[in-house]
């Protein structure tokens, strides 16, 4: 009985009436970068949230006076969502060469001549952020590997905590 | 990572709702007023995750562990400070505990143990008087 084997192959296609490039159909895997993985593609989107939500936190504060009671409030859950960020960035690793495309925040616009100023941004716009974003961190969880489920779980909870801290 | 399986990470959880309604107990003879009154409705609120956790253990064919006796307090409460202090420490044990189900792969069960990890941390968020950036995750 021949077995068949990579010195064979060759052999029993010729002998079957098959070109090599018949034995393959679809697109060809090795042209051009593979897709990027679920948990790959939920990290980013994560990242790109989180990237938001410290915009939002910054333009707040620096409506702020500095010694405001407000902006002490504030700097503290920056400083923890800064955390997050970090942790967040920890466990991507991009092939190289990848881009990720600019995240649309309150403190950028695409034009710079058209920016107004300084943004005020209210506490129950950053109260809201912070409850979708626990939402947000609840419903990725599902699909994602324990490990960072429990990340994710871990951040909305503290986001969660921000939400009570500015008054929801 | 080792798969987590649902029966013994929601016998955590119930062990860490049993430690809190004994603790709670000990905490709420020195605490007065609105922290009094927190202190309460939270009580009441862990007796019921407990039941709900139980009947959940229950309905997977296992039996519930037994709440002790005696749970030894990490120090000791002798004012509301301390007694504010006892009650942070013990919603830290509740969340990592929710946390620890987050990791089985059941999803509804992931889900359920998210949205208690966030309630356990928000409470020990008011008696600590402060956020924390990982709640439940040892760092």
């Amino acid at each position: 009985m021949l077995l068949a084997s990579a010195a064979t192959l060759p052999l029993l296609l010729a002998t079957a009436g098959c070109r090599s490039s018949d034995a393959f159909t679809g697109p060809d895997p090795l042209a051009g970068r593979p897709p990027l993985g679920h948990e790959v593609r939920t990290l980013q989107a994560v990242i790109a949230a989180e990237e938001n939500l410290i915009d939002l936190y910054r333009a707040a504060i620096s409506g702020d006076p500095a010694t405001s009671a407000r902006a002490r409030l504030l700097r503290p859950l920056l400083a923890q969502h800064e955390q997050h960020l970090a942790q967040l960035r920890a466990r991507l690793v991009e092939p190289p060469g990848t881009t990720m495309p600019p995240s649309p925040s309150p403190g950028r616009t695409g034009n710079p001549s058209a920016s107004p100023g300084p943004v005020r941004v209210s506490t129950v716009r950053l109260r809201e952020a912070e409850r979708a974003s626990a939402a947000g961190l609840v419903q990725r969880l599902a699909t994602v590997e324990p490990a960072l489920a429990q990340l994710f779980a871990s951040i909305a909870a503290s986001d969660a905590t921000h939400a009570t801290a500015l008054g929801g | 990572m080792a798969a987590i399986t649902a029966v013994p990470a929601l016998q955590a959880a119930l062990a860490a709702e049993d430690a809190a309604i004994f603790g709670y107990g000990v905490a709420g003879a020195h605490l007065t007023g609105s922290s009094l009154s927190a202190a309460m409705r939270y009580w009441t609120g862990h007796h019921e995750a407990r039941d709900t956790l139980a009947a959940m253990i229950s309905g997977l064919g296992a039996a519930p562990a037994a709440a002790q006796a005696f749970y030894r307090l990490p120090f000791q409460v002798h004012d509301a400070a301390t007694a504010r202090a006892l009650a942070a420490y013990l919603e830290d044990g509740g969340t990592r505990a929710y946390l620890g189900l987050v990791a089985v792969s059941d999803q509804r069960l992931r889900h359920f143990a998210a949205l208690a990890t966030q309630s356990a941390a928000q409470r020990a968020a008011f008696w600590r008087g402060s956020t924390q950036a990982f709640p439940g995750l040892v760092r």
